[in-house]
């Protein structure tokens, strides 16, 4: 039952981080590296708010969706609009997106060290400790939280005039602003509601495990392992896909870990790791990609052929 | 000034070093518009072999006890002691040692070439988004893996290298290094010939149009991966000579962070430009060895490392934004005159994509 709950509290991290990683690929069609680090901005706010104003962590997510929302804007007013206006090719955005996450993850460094010496304590493997059994409160708000974001969101994208105006500039630029949808506006927009819930996410982060500048560099090919999973062009695919990825994870290595194989537990980041190379490989498009009906009337033919 | 001879060696052997990671990846990138994201894989997969293998094959010639090499988790303990009584054999059998050197290197280009051949599986059928994504990840696998299975560099403690250059006694350090930039030499005078001769036109050309090279008859997949498998064997020969220079190979070493760096240097030089790369590779190492020398002169409350993975991250942006091309933009090939290239469409248009 424990491991459980502690693979449910891990998915919801997982979701909530990678939701914004699937966004921001459908509005410029570049792969985020620096997504994982948005996520350990939130927890270092998180932290800071805790140390520094003696709040609750809980209190800090909204600081925390606004210190990683906008550290996400900034690098896409920053660095990936311009380079978009120069009409650069997806690798010079790549390379972009790999300097953008050396940047920040060397920031954290500097920021965690600067603050252990000038407050005398640690920055760095911090934890927000939990008195109780097995059901801490961090699972039940880490749920609610997702739950009640996913619901919001959809509400936002699909039911808000402004949502599906949204959709339509992220995924059809050129279309969306014949019909004089401010493109540069929504992708803005998307950018910060992504690093945004990435920050959210962060919050969870240091319930769980020790936390330090390199967590959400750890994370983040876990959150492409869900959004490919669901599909980079699905934003609510990346729900899916989190789910799969955080509960295969940790109950994976759980019963991998026991008798009869009994790896170590280090192994664990090889799950999803594995599942998203092999993924790569058979089904790039992720889970929306399959052409389900194709794939079921192709086997229903083959059994009838066979039979 | 024994201090800055002792530099300078450092630097020409970090250098040696780089130079083949940036070479290759500027083969792979700069003329084969290939976007390799899992540099770090290759190289690590050279090191890893050499530091699995080497200290064994030393340790069994003077004859230590088989258990002591066999069973893990004795040479898990005893692997540098190995390593120590293996540097002493070797110092009086130059020939041997010399042998090891260049086994290990040739073994380390294989492993390189055939963790090559495997990421051109992906290579030749991904978009370079989701390509770069899997190499991302099977480089991080390679690393979880050593760092967990410990009969191959003893998992997160690492594994002690003998001292190949022993022999020569005071000059080994010399003579180290020296072999090391003889072998990278060798290397840049390779990638120029292979870069100037159909090979690399044809490479080229896939990088330019891919579709116009097919139609004129060439094999667009067999180019991609005879390149990966060359530029990665460069990249796995490069990480067995870092795991012999350093004397020791440590899993969690191999990081992406060692993949940005490659490409920051290929960038920054300027791609396509095998004079760019190198320059992009001893800039980058010249700065970052200066930086570990004079690193207890500098009062920060936090490592300076991380201000300069800032300061260059952000160089590179802006070098993206604003001279594309790099420092040394790429030229015109030696077939063409330069009259006829300035009036050509292509003149204006030097780095890839």
């Amino acid at each position: 039952m424990n491991v459980v709950l502690d693979a449910l509290a891990f998915s919801n991290i997982i979701v909530l981080s990678s939701i914004g990683l699937t966004l921001t690929y459908i509005t410029l069609k570049v792969p985020n590296f620096a997504h994982g680090d948005l996520v350990t901005i939130g927890a270092y706010t998180a932290l800071a708010a805790a140390r520094l104003l003696g709040i609750t962590p809980y209190a800090a997510i909204p600081l925390a969706f606004i210190a990683s929302g906008m550290a996400a804007l900034a690098s896409y007013y920053l660095v990936y609009r311009p380079l978009d206006r120069r009409g650069a090719g997806i690798v010079t955005l790549m390379i972009a997106s790999m300097s953008t996450e050396v940047i920040l993850r060397a920031s954290l460094h500097i920021f965690a060290d600067v603050m252990t010496t000038s407050t005398k304590s640690y920055w760095r493997g911090f934890l927000f400790r939990e008195e109780g059994g097995q059901l801490t409160s961090y699972i039940v708000v880490s749920t609610i939280t997702a739950i009640l974001i996913i619901i919001s969101l959809y509400l936002f994208l699909h039911r808000t005039k402004y949502g599906v105006a949204l959709r339509a500039a992220v995924e059809n630029p050129s279309l969306a602003s014949a019909i004089g949808i401010d493109v540069d506006k929504a992708r803005a927009v998307s950018w910060l509601i992504a690093g945004g819930l990435a920050g959210v996410a962060g919050v969870f982060m240091p319930f769980r495990t020790p936390t330090d500048p390199e967590t959400g560099w750890a994370l983040l090919l876990r959150m492409f392992a869900a959004s490919v999973l669901g599909g980079l062009d699905a934003v609510f695919g990346a729900v899916i896909g989190g789910y799969v990825i955080g509960l295969s994870e940790v109950l994976g290595i759980y019963l991998l870990s026991g008798p009869p194989l009994n790896l170590s537990t280090a192994y664990r980041p090889a799950i999803p790791f594995a599942i998203l190379v092999i993924l790569l490989l058979i089904a790039p498009r992720g889970l929306s990609g399959v052409e389900w009906r194709r794939l079921l009337s192709r086997m229903s033919r083959g059994v009838v052929r066979s039979g | 000034m024994a201090e800055l001879f002792s530099f300078l060696l450092g630097l020409a052997a970090f250098y040696s070093i780089y130079q083949m990671l940036a070479l290759s990846l500027n083969l792979e990138y700069g003329y084969g518009g290939l976007p390799n994201f899992g540099k770090v894989m290759f190289f690590a997969g050279g090191a890893f072999v050499t530091g699995a293998l080497l200290t064994r094959l030393v340790a069994l010639s003077p004859g230590a006890p088989p258990d002591m090499v066999w069973d893990v988790s004795k040479f898990k303990i005893y692997n540098t002691l190995l390593a120590t009584r293996g540097s002493g054999y070797l110092a009086t059998n130059p020939l041997l040692a010399l042998t090891l050197f260049a086994l290990m290197l040739i073994l380390g280009a294989g492993v390189g070439a055939l963790l090559g051949i495997l990421a051109s599986y992906p290579a030749v059928r991904l978009r370079e988004d989701y390509l770069g994504v899997t190499l991302i990840v099977s480089g991080e696998l390679l690393r979880i893996v050593a760092r967990n299975y410990e009969p191959l560099v003893c998992g997160t403690l690492g594994v002690s290298v003998p001292n190949l250059f022993a022999w020569a006694g005071t000059y080994s350090e010399l003579i180290k290094v020296g072999s090391m930039v003889a072998v990278s030499t060798a290397t840049v005078l390779l990638i120029n010939i292979m870069v100037n001769s159909p090979y690399g036109r044809a490479l080229r050309a896939m990088r330019d149009q891919e579709a116009a090279a097919a139609s004129l008859g060439k094999d667009v997949v067999l180019l991609k991966i005879k390149t990966l498998a060359v530029g990665s064997a460069i990249a796995g020969a490069a990480g067995s000579m870092y795991a012999m220079y350093l004397g020791a190979v440590v899993a969690d070493e191999f990081t992406p962070l060692k993949t940005f760096i490659v490409w920051l240097m290929v960038v920054m030089g300027g791609a396509g430009n095998n004079a760019g790369a190198c320059l992009g590779a001893l800039t980058y190492i010249g700065i970052d060895r200066a930086l570990t020398l004079f690193k207890h002169l500098i009062p920060l409350p936090f490592d300076v490392n991380y201000l300069y993975y800032t300061v260059m991250g952000v160089a590179l942006i802006l070098l993206l934004m604003y001279r594309p091309e790099g420092i040394l933009p790429e030229r015109p090939g030696r077939l063409y005159a330069t009259t006829e290239i300035s009036s050509d469409s292509r003149g204006g248009q030097a780095a890839p994509h």
